[in-house]
């Protein structure tokens, strides 16, 4: 019994050491990630840890600072561009990898050591796609995401100018642009943003600053509107010009222009979904979109008419397509010989009344009291005349013998021939108010 | 067969006397207004009910609906074509002073309807008599008559938006839309449930296809005109006529 005892004792002894051992792992593995956490991606936090468990010597930034702070350290690469070496400490302590203690070394992994292995970068552009594979070992998820962009895929075709991480958020300076909770993009990063993609996309950017939505963000600083990222994406930013994304491009105006909470604010309608749905190149374009998204389709969506980056207001006098002949120079890219009464013919995402397309609005009013008249009288007619027939037939079982008419009529009245006289009389008969089978009954 | 001889062939041999009701004319027009108003509704309503499963069953990609929408203007020119040779035939008979005008709605309907409407509410004892047309025969081809004329123009101004608009404003083009949308509704709310219930659930009623009626229907449901026939057996020219 002693033995046993002891034991026992020790097994449960064994375990709860085991398990605060294991606890003790946890919570410290824990607090080495937290500082990814912070980051707010969706990158691996695992990765992180193993990443500073496993890498090679985690040497301080003091030290390679001690060069690399210093302005005027340079090398020249094979193709002849100068490589400045020069990090601003203070730049790097402010940005968001800084803040959090991040070391040189967890990007470039491969410098700890002194002398730092051989540059094998032939050029600038070089340097900075060979660099940016490193933003993979922390944010991971969105990392994919630009896998499947545009940008990547310009990239694979050769095109090394397309967008890298680092050629939107920069290197050193890296600060963020959502909220570390909530991962909404921050007001301030929203005016950044189309500042960011002009980089490269300068012309579009001007169309879009002259734009009701870029004049509003730039102008007035509001972050009601859409930027760059809010249409095209953020990450994984797919091809605009593809009969998919024009297809569900109504789809992505929408998103905003149906939302009451935004447009209420500015008296934008949001009932424009709805009307270019119900109109009959909006009815084309949703059943395509529904059907097969990427078929070609030669119906107009939204930005066909509202422009694409330089969407004006509708009311404005000289581009404004609420002006009948500003819309119809849309009219016609589609319509070459359409007429100035054509583009009366779209509804203008008007809800038919009395004021505006009244026509169609008292043809639905009229169909909306004729349909319920013709239902309701056919329905009433052919039911009384069901129910009379089922009468007349249940009272004529029970009499089969109406007074004053021949047997011979009730009994077999399908086709009975007979001489045109006795017919006469009979159909005189019928005339006359008893003599008839339907009159059999009294 | 022949070898049993109860009962005698005269005694099985039924006669039926047939009357003339429609001429091979108005039964192919009817056959074709038949095809090609099922065409034009099998085409036409899965466009109007694009949102709904069904219709995207049959409306499964662009070609699809290119595809049906050119069956619908095809069967657009045939019904056209259709409405012109009948309208130009009673032209025609106008002109020469042949129309048989029993088609033409009379004072005399209305009665005929109040009376009607009396016997199905159990206050009348007996159905009006009626002449070759009673009024609900009528009230179906004039329903008709102006549902197709309103379609037909609807639909020529929705596939010609550019060359209307060069006439007339463009409010008119959404206005067609939706009265050749709805009128479609109606038109079909209207074959169903008055006509086909009258020519196959009232009674089974093909003299439309075969073009004559027999003795037994003639009297029940055309008495007036049976009397007129059967007083004047052989005058084709006066058949149509109600002498009433």
């Amino acid at each position: 019994m002693r033995g046993v005892g002891k034991q026992l004792f020790l097994f449960v002894a064994g375990m709860v050491l085991l398990g605060s051992l294991a606890a003790v792992i946890l919570v410290n593995t824990k607090a080495y990630a937290a500082p990814g956490e912070t980051i707010g991606s969706n990158g691996s936090q695992t990765h992180l840890a193993a990443d500073l468990a496993g890498s090679g010597p985690i040497v301080s930034n003091e030290v390679c600072l001690g060069c690399h702070g210093k302005p005027g350290l340079s090398i020249n690469l094979p193709n002849g561009d100068i490589l400045d070496l020069y990090v601003n400490p203070e730049n790097y302590a402010a940005s968001v990898h800084g803040k959090d203690g991040y070391a040189c070394v967890q990007c470039h992994t491969d410098l700890g050591n002194y002398p730092h292995p051989t540059f094998t970068a032939t050029d600038l552009r070089d340097v900075t796609l060979q660099l940016t594979n490193t933003c993979d070992r922390c944010h991971s998820g969105v990392y994919n995401l630009t896998m499947d962009s545009v940008h990547a895929a310009a990239q694979a075709a050769g095109k090394r100018e397309a967008a890298v991480c680092t050629d939107c958020h920069g290197s050193h300076s890296v600060h963020p642009w959502t909220d570390s909770k909530s991962g909404a993009i921050l007001p301030e990063a929203r005016l950044d943003i189309p500042i960011t993609c002009s980089r490269c996309h300068f012309a579009i950017y001007q169309k879009y600053r002259s734009s009701v939505h870029g004049a509003a963000l730039t102008d007035e600083g509001n972050t009601d509107v859409p930027t760059c990222i809010d249409c095209h994406g953020v990450h994984n930013i797919g091809n605009p010009t593809t009969a998919a994304f024009r297809l569900k491009s109504p789809q992505l105006c929408a998103g905003c222009h149906t939302n009451h909470e935004i447009m209420d604010k500015y008296g934008v309608p949001t009932n424009v979904l709805n009307t270019y749905v119900s109109d009959f190149h909006g009815t084309t374009v949703t059943l395509f979109e529904k059907q097969s998204p990427d078929a070609q389709t030669n119906k107009p969506v939204c930005y066909d008419c509202h422009g694409v980056h330089d969407i004006s207001r509708v009311d404005n006098p000289e581009t404004g397509i609420q002006m009948q002949q500003n819309l119809l120079v849309r009219c016609k890219v589609c319509h070459p010989d359409a007429t100035s009464n054509f583009p009366s013919a779209w509804m203008s995402h008007y809800i038919p009344s009395p004021q505006h397309y009244s026509l169609v609005y008292y043809v639905n009013l009229f169909y909306k009291f004729f349909i319920p008249a013709v239902l309701g009288s056919m329905v009433t007619l052919v039911g009384l005349d069901v129910g009379h027939t089922f009468y007349v037939k249940t009272r004529r079982g029970k009499h089969p013998r109406a007074e004053g008419t021949p047997p011979a009529t009730d009994a077999q009245p399908p086709s009975q021939p007979s001489a045109p006289e006795t017919n006469d009389e009979r159909i005189d008969g019928q005339q006359g108010p008893q003599n008839t089978p339907e009159g059999s009954h009294d | 067969m022949k070898s049993q001889p109860q009962p005698t062939p005269a005694q099985r041999v039924k006669l039926v006397r047939t009357f003339p009701r429609f001429n091979l004319s108005q039964r192919w027009e009817h056959a074709v207004l038949l095809l090609c108003v099922a065409v034009l509704l099998t085409t036409g309503l899965p466009q109007k009910y694009h949102t709904t499963t069904w219709s995207q069953a049959i409306i499964t990609s662009p070609e699809r609906l290119n595809t049906i929408q050119q069956i619908h203007h095809i069967t657009a020119l045939v019904l056209t074509a259709l409405v012109l040779y009948h309208l130009g035939k009673a032209i025609y008979l106008i002109s020469r002073r042949k129309l048989p005008g029993d088609m033409l709605p009379t004072l005399q309907d209305i009665k005929d309807a109040w009376a009607m409407l009396l016997y199905l509410i159990y206050i009348r004892k007996q159905k009006p008599a009626f002449g070759k047309y009673n009024f609900e025969q009528k009230v179906t081809y004039w329903f008709l008559f102006f549902s197709l004329g309103i379609m037909l123009v609807s639909g020529y101004v929705m596939w010609f938006p550019k060359v209307v608009t060069r006439l007339i404003p463009g409010g008119v083009i959404p206005g067609a839309i939706m009265a050749h949308s709805t009128e479609a509704i109606v038109t079909l709310i209207f074959i169903v449930l008055f006509h086909f219930y009258h020519v196959h659930i009232e009674r089974l009623n093909l003299s439309i296809f075969s073009g004559w009626l027999n003795e037994e229907d003639m009297r029940t449901y055309h008495s007036l005109e049976y009397r007129q026939l059967v007083r004047e057996p052989h005058s084709e020219q006066d058949s149509g006529v109600p002498k009433a």
